[in-house]
């Protein structure tokens, strides 16, 4: 057994204190340097822009809506998107269609109307 | 006639073989104490599946001339394991293989609680060698304030062999009692408004997190103490089988069988060190003493800290969590999450204890590296 450093209680106390303390806060700074570079971490970016989410929900409402606007101003378009998100839903209304109507009974209906 | 005294002849050369006439008072005082643990182990459920082996073990290191040390067989064997220190590393190994990182990767900063619950290490080594022990005797008497059986025991070895019985016996059964030393120190330490605290969830961590730590974490502790790279290289393998999720089967025999077997070989082991010669010694109930001040100061310096960090975080972290950086994994994590739904029912400490926890088992061996560095 070699002779040891020191023999003096508290400078064996301050010494080993300090260096726990700092081995355990280099871990701390590899478990975030690990977080750091992970490639297969969750993207943090659509979270970011979540709260903006309502105003670009109106915007692609008048293009994306363009085609199945028979009937629905862009107002209509804007209020109902405006409701969508005052509910909390981050999404993007791509279609608006009445409920009542049924494209495949129409046709059906148009088809037996024309035969007649 | 002859026949008379050849059956005389006989006994006694078989009683003066048998241990009965070799038998101490000291003998039968370490039998009567191993006894004592055997009822506290099977009876009250002290830590049974270490104190029942080592309290046995203490039973069977004191029969006489049973030779169980010098001469070739199991028990030198067991004896060779704790000795050249093979047995704590691969009982990190099955640690590490049960053991989740997850709370500790989640939020890295309880790294710093687990820290300052080595502070019990360091008041009890003070203590110690106030009350005149050598500075290795009283740095293998400090490590019990790090609840760490395998550490505790891969230290005395090093540094104080002739203590490791003693040691070894205060380290298991303060653990065990660690649901009624822990809670007063926490409750006189605290407020009620500290004590209701609520923390926020963790974040999710990923399995690239998971992996990596250990190999990383590995490296960078033995390059910096390599006295202690078979403790926490074992811990970090062990971890490595679990989270790569593909050695399954090597993660199953590390923290089932193989943890099994050699818990067996150390608690026995270590029991059949307390021989009567080197355990019925008044240094014996001062460690004893000495274990409890390391636990309490250990105690106290993590709810400390936590109640600075408390403060710094903006009343984030529950100072009550601060108490399981003592290791004693997940015994201590437990108490924090009884303690806090005392104070507040439906708060939820025990995962956000588990970081603390864990690192308070880095935290002790840490310490046990940097003191076989300066004082062996």
């Amino acid at each position: 057994m070699s002779h040891p450093v020191t023999t003096n209680p508290l400078i064996i106390m301050l010494i080993n204190m300090t260096v726990v303390f700092l081995v355990l806060m280099a871990l701390g700074v590899v478990i975030n340097l690990i977080h750091y570079i992970d490639p297969t971490k969750p993207k943090t970016a659509p979270k970011e822009e979540a709260p903006a989410a309502p105003a670009p929900v109106a915007e692609p409402e008048s293009a994306a809506a363009a085609p199945v606007e028979e009937g629905i101003s862009p107002e209509v378009v804007a209020v109902i998107a405006a409701a969508v998100a005052s509910m909390g839903c981050a999404g993007t209304v791509k279609a608006i269609r009445p409920v009542e109507r049924n494209n495949w009974k129409n046709s059906g209906r148009n088809a037996i109307q024309g035969r007649g | 006639m002859e026949l008379l005294q050849a059956f005389g002849v006989s006994l006694q050369a078989v009683w003066a073989d048998s241990g009965f006439s070799a038998f101490t008072m000291g003998n039968g005082i370490m039998i009567l104490v191993g006894l004592v643990l055997l009822y506290m182990a099977i009876v009250k459920e002290f830590e049974p599946l270490l104190l029942g082996p080592i309290a046995f073990g203490c039973v069977l290191a004191n029969f006489p001339r049973t030779g169980f040390f010098t001469e070739p067989g199991l028990m030198q064997a067991i004896h060779f394991g704790i000795e050249n220190e093979i047995f704590p590393p691969l009982i990190f190994l099955g640690i590490g293989a049960m053991t989740d990182f997850g709370p500790l990767l989640a939020r890295p900063v309880t790294l710093l609680l687990g820290a300052a619950a080595q502070i019990g290490v360091f008041v009890a080594l003070v203590g110690a060698m106030m009350l005149g022990f050598t500075v290795q005797e009283a740095g293998a008497i400090g490590i019990i304030g790090g609840a760490d059986g395998p550490t505790a025991i891969y230290l005395s070895i090093q540094m104080a062999p002739h203590l490791l019985g003693a040691i070894a016996v205060a380290a298991y059964s303060y653990m065990s009692l660690v649901p009624l030393i822990q809670p007063p120190v926490m409750k006189l330490l605290t407020t009620q408004k500290e004590r209701e605290v609520a923390m926020e969830q963790l974040r999710p961590v990923t399995k690239f997190e998971r992996v990596c730590f250990p190999i990383v974490a590995a490296i960078i502790i033995s390059l910096l103490l390599p006295p202690i790279a078979s403790l926490l290289g074992c811990l970090m393998l062990g971890n490595l089988f679990r989270e790569s999720g593909v050695m399954d089967r090597l993660s199953d025999t590390a923290q089932n069988s193989l943890c099994n077997i050699v818990t067996i070989f150390l608690a026995t082991g270590t029991g059949m060190t307390m021989n009567a010669d080197d355990f019925l010694q008044p240094a014996t109930l001062l460690i004893i003493g000495l274990g409890l001040v390391a636990f309490i100061a250990g105690t106290a310096g993590g709810v400390i800290f936590g109640k600075i960090m408390c403060r710094v975080s903006g009343w984030k972290i529950n100072p009550l969590i601060g108490s399981a950086g003592v290791s004693a994994v997940p015994m201590a994590a437990r108490v924090s999450q009884v303690v806090g739904m005392k104070a507040k029912p439906g708060n939820y400490l025990l995962m956000h204890a588990m970081g603390p926890n864990v690192a308070g088992v880095i935290g002790t061996a840490v310490a046990a590296g940097t003191m076989l560095a300066m004082l062996k």
